[in-house]
């Protein structure tokens, strides 16, 4: 004990002695402390964050998935672009008794995953199809009927300006001229008098002769979520209402995400001038100046004419009048006003900006849905044939602190009826027809390879037979629509079937493809407790014998989930480069010190110090230095990371917004950061004075007295 | 010298279209190399056996096997009328699907889905059902009218010997495959089959026809051609597959106002 209180003096005598090396020494120590402080608890906190994205809006704290499935559950997108393979859990109620069977577990929510597609015809599509329904209803002759007509003539005027334009740029106008012959004869008074006598006959010659040449519509992919709404709302954190209402329960429905919506589903001019705009409010970014910006502002003004094409004759004449007023333009047309209007620059933007949405876009639709619609869905089943669904769009939504981040928009949601009728769940009955239907026809499989054989090669000479070979058609014939009518819902009953309500027990009775796992808040602590908890619910589906794989929150959300380890490692790396630098530099130091005290030790060594005591005088005073600089390393951390708590780091890009799950990342430490930096570095400090060490033990008494 | 003869017959009956006129005469049985001229006889040959002056109607039934996915079955109504170059298709099975249809109007291809009440315009690529199969699949053959044959060569397709014969889309011709090869029985002139390719040269479909039904039609005054079943595989998806049976044909006329949209419609409600 008095030997070593003898070895702190010694250690501290010298650390005074040799002020220039304990400086640079202990510099090198203090740097490396905090960093390993700041780096830390900056990756851990940001851990948190990315944890909090996550599991409070898509993933819950596990994820239960098929054991067999092709592909890894990927809940913010996988490498197949919506195609991804994760099986199926036959019975959810099933797997929800069971797993809400496990301690710490609070819920268990059921959800599927798929991608759909949702349409927009052309304005001239979407008008002959109002005018087709409103045929119909024999509704023509009315106020909506006849404001469709007038809203056709101008789509179809329009469009001859349009083609006569462009058949100016054609070598062959054979096709254009058969258009434009088609549409003089759909603006002439024979064909209206047609249309007013038999209004679907003349709107079948404008679908098949004139609309073709209006263009393609556009369609949209759509990512959905199906799931119990009801619980997603309870138990994702994040998820907030934007615009309209929840899904009643046991309704169906549509809730689209409003980043989605924004950044994929806005009308391209508007989403165009969102983007300027917030590059110049919140990165204060100029058209002049950045070359994105640039290219942005020239698109802009070239799209006026899809603006043209959705106002109505009404709101044309409206828009003309206002736009001359406000822009101080008298003469030219709505398109050069439009074209006015949408050529921005730095100075106009703002006044431009708002007078988009303050006189076009009241008049336009700006997405292609509005709360309350029905839209259609359509989607690939897994049976490989387009199934379409009716589903009302109640409302839009967001993840509360991750708006602007893109990756919040991964997921829309609807009702996890709806995703089963996307999926293409059949029911027993439908299997059973669908086999009846097979064996009636018994028709023998042949494969690829075997085919040429099986068909070319057998005994017959000829392949022609005589018409016996065919059932007589009335035998085989279908039921008539009269009679099948009984069998089946009506066309009318059918597209109400958004109006259809189901029970809880229907809807927890059926396929899923994945389900999350929350964890009962209060035993919910850290990355060791969800796995302990991933264990325990692992072993829980095993002995019930369902073959999931229960995976974490991050090995459920994919490549983004990664990221954080991908981080961690490279800031181990840099950690580690860095302290093999010091390790160097440090060694190189204390063997410098060690040689330069050659005397001292010698004399040491001749009046009795022992070869250990030498070896642990010159580790203790780095170990002494370590833990002074540790210290004070540590402290200057914990000051940087305050005060980066303090100011909050700002997420300058989309992506950081979901890492740092909001707007700043608000760091913090905890006593785990301090230690573990502490530790390390004393650690560093006792391997890189190893050697030294060896070093001064080898000094004999003789080298001293030779000195002197 | 008589091959001369039916070479100048099948030139006379190249411009009629019509089945009021004699059938163009193909190629003689056992050729060797085909002239242009005798190609073009031949694929008019094709057509027209296969086309019905009058009206047509069949009943289909298609199998969709993919690779890792369960089975889906349809039944549906296939309805032509050729003098105007109409076509429709009705599925009327399973429950699910019946009254789903696709109607085609001059060059524009709809389909209809009762369950939603909406139209979509399709193109030529539309897969029906989402099987293999295309619209040109069960509508009317115009190959002569549609594609430029070269020849290939003579070959053996098992114990047939078949005119292998490649086609290049004719410019502006509205077809789901710029490219076609196909294998004819140089005996029967029936299509045994066909490789369906991409412009680049890949080969998207392999199909074949093993079964060819011979019936006499009235409007036409003469025998049709129906493929009794087609047998669709799909390279690009190894494994995907499509077979079609044709189960029941019948000639007669067909209501007037039948290829409409509200007709179509009609059928669901």
């Amino acid at each position: 004990m008095r030997g070593t209180g003898i070895l702190f003096r010694m250690a501290l005598r010298s650390l005074a002695s040799h002020k220039v090396k304990s400086l640079i020494v202990g510099s090198i120590m203090l740097f490396g402390t905090a960093l390993v402080v700041v780096g830390t608890a900056l990756l851990d906190s940001v851990e948190a964050g990315m944890q909090q994205s996550i599991t409070k809006s898509l993933s819950g704290d596990l994820q239960m998935y098929d054991s067999e499935a092709k592909d890894d559950l990927a809940l913010f997108g996988g490498m197949a672009m919506g195609a991804d393979d994760y099986g199926e859990v036959p019975d959810f109620a099933r797997v929800q008794t069971v797993v809400e069977a496990v301690p710490g577990v609070e819920a268990v929510v059921p959800m599927g995953i798929g991608l759909a597609t949702m349409s927009r015809g052309s304005e001239l599509d979407r008008t002959l199809d109002a005018l087709r329904q409103a045929a119909r209803a024999g509704t023509i002759a009315g106020e909506q009927g006849q404001a469709l007509v007038a809203r056709l003539e101008r789509l179809i005027d329009l469009l001859r300006t349009e083609l006569i334009n462009s058949r100016a740029l054609l070598q062959d106008t054979t096709e254009v001229d058969a258009q434009i012959a088609s549409i003089e004869r759909a603006r002439g008074d024979a064909f209206w008098a047609e249309f007013a006598a038999d209004p679907v006959a003349a709107l079948d010659f404008l679908d098949s002769k004139v609309a073709p040449a209006g263009g393609e519509g556009l369609l949209y992919y759509l990512r959905y979520l199906g799931t119990d709404l009801d619980q997603f709302a309870r138990y994702f954190d994040r998820f907030r209402i934007v615009e309209g209402e929840p899904v009643p329960t046991g309704h169906r429905g549509l809730l689209i995400n409003q980043r989605f919506a924004d950044s994929q589903l806005k009308l391209k001019v508007a989403r165009l001038l969102d983007d300027i705009h917030d590059a110049m409010t919140q990165n204060g970014a100029r058209i002049a100046t950045d070359p994105a910006l640039t290219a942005k502002a020239r698109q802009v003004a070239s799209l006026y004419g899809a603006i043209s094409l959705m106002l109505s004759p009404e709101d044309a004449h409206a828009t003309e009048t206002e736009l001359r007023r406000a822009l101080g333009i008298t003469d030219g047309t709505l398109d050069t006003l439009l074209e006015a209007l949408l050529t921005v620059d730095d100075a106009n933007f703002a006044e431009r900006y708002a007078l988009f949405y303050d006189l076009i876009g009241p008049r336009i639709t700006l997405y292609p849905y509005r709360v309350g619609d029905v839209v259609t869905l359509r989607a690939w089943t897994r049976r490989g044939y387009m199934k379409s669904v009716n589903v009302k769009v109640y409302g839009t939504f967001k993840f509360e602190g991750l708006e602007r981040s893109e990756l919040s928009g991964a997921a829309n949601l609807v009702d996890l009826m709806t995703f089963r009728d996307l999926y293409g769940q059949m029911t027993a009955a439908q299997e059973e027809e669908l086999r009846a239907i097979r064996e009636e026809v018994g028709l023998e499989h042949v494969g690829r390879a075997d085919a040429e054989a099986a068909f070319f090669g057998g005994d017959a000479d000829s392949q022609v037979t005589g018409a016996e070979a065919f059932g007589t058609f009335d035998e085989m014939h279908p039921p008539t629509s009269d009679e099948r009518s009984d069998e089946r819902p009506s066309e009318a009953a059918r597209r109400t079937i958004t109006d259809e309500t189901f029970t809880r027990e229907q809807m927890l009775d059926g396929v899923v493809l994945n389900a999350a796992v929350i964890l009962d808040r209060d035993a919910q602590g850290g990355t060791g407790d969800i796995e302990v908890a991933r264990v325990r619910v692992q072993a829980a589906v095993d002995a019930a014998g369902l073959k999931l794989k229960v995976v974490d929150w991050r090995a459920a959300s994919g490549i983004i989930g990664q990221f954080v380890l991908v981080v961690r490692g490279v800031l181990i790396l840099a950690i580690g480069i860095i302290f093999i630098v010091a390790l160097v530099i440090i060694n190189n130091s204390m063997l410098m010190a060690t040689l330069e005290r050659v005397r001292e030790i010698g004399t040491l060594r001749a009046i009795g110090a022992q070869r250990s005591f030498v070896q642990a005088m010159v580790m203790i005073e780095t170990l002494v230095l370590g833990l002074l600089s540790g210290t004070a390393g540590a402290g200057l951390g914990a000051g940087i990371i305050t005060w980066m708590g303090h100011v909050g780091l700002p997420a300058t890009s989309d992506i950081l917004v979901f890492l740092f799950s909001g707007p700043r990342l608000r760091p913090t430490f905890g006593a785990s950061h301090l230690l573990i930096a502490l530790v390390v570095i004393l650690i560093v400090s006792l391997i890189s004075t190893w050697y030294p060490a060896r070093i001064a033990t080898r000094v004999q008494p003789v080298e001293a007295m030779g000195d002197a | 010298m008589r091959r001369a003869i039916l070479l100048v017959l099948g030139l006379m009956a190249t411009p009629l279209s019509s089945s009021a006129q004699p059938p163009p005469q193909a190629p003689p049985a056992q050729a060797g190399a085909l002239t242009q001229d005798e190609m073009i006889a031949l694929l008019r040959t094709v057509d027209d056996r296969q086309r019905n002056s009058g009206d047509y109607k069949s009943l289909a039934y298609i199998e969709q096997r993919e690779k890792d996915k369960e089975q889906m079955v349809y039944e549906a109504v296939v309805y032509r009328r050729d003098a105007t170059d109409r076509f429709m298709i009705l599925f009327t099975r399973p429950k699910a699907e019946a009254g789903k249809g696709y109607l085609r109007i001059d060059k524009n291809l709809f389909i209809y889905d009762p369950t939603v009440g909406k139209w979509e315009r399709r193109t030529e690529r539309e897969r029906i059902g989402g099987t293999d199969s295309r619209r040109q699949d069960f509508d009317e053959s115009r190959l002569a009218e549609e594609y430029d044959p070269t020849y290939v060569g003579l070959e053996k397709l098992g114990k047939f010997q078949v005119h292998h014969l490649e086609l290049h889309a004719k410019k502006d011709a509205d077809v789901a495959y710029p490219v076609l090869h196909l294998w004819i029985d140089a005996d029967s002139q029936n299509i045994l089959k066909a490789q369906d390719m991409a412009l680049s040269g890949k080969l998207m479909r392999t199909v074949y026809y093993p079964q060819w039904v011979k019936m006499a039609s009235e409007s036409k005054g003469a025998d049709v051609y129906v493929p009794k079943e087609i047998h669709i595989y799909d390279e690009v998806e190894k494994g995907n597959q499509t077979h079609v049976v044709i189960r029941s044909v019948d000639l007669k006329s067909l209501p007037e106002n039948i290829f409409t949209k509200a007709w179509l419609e009609s059928q669901s409600r």
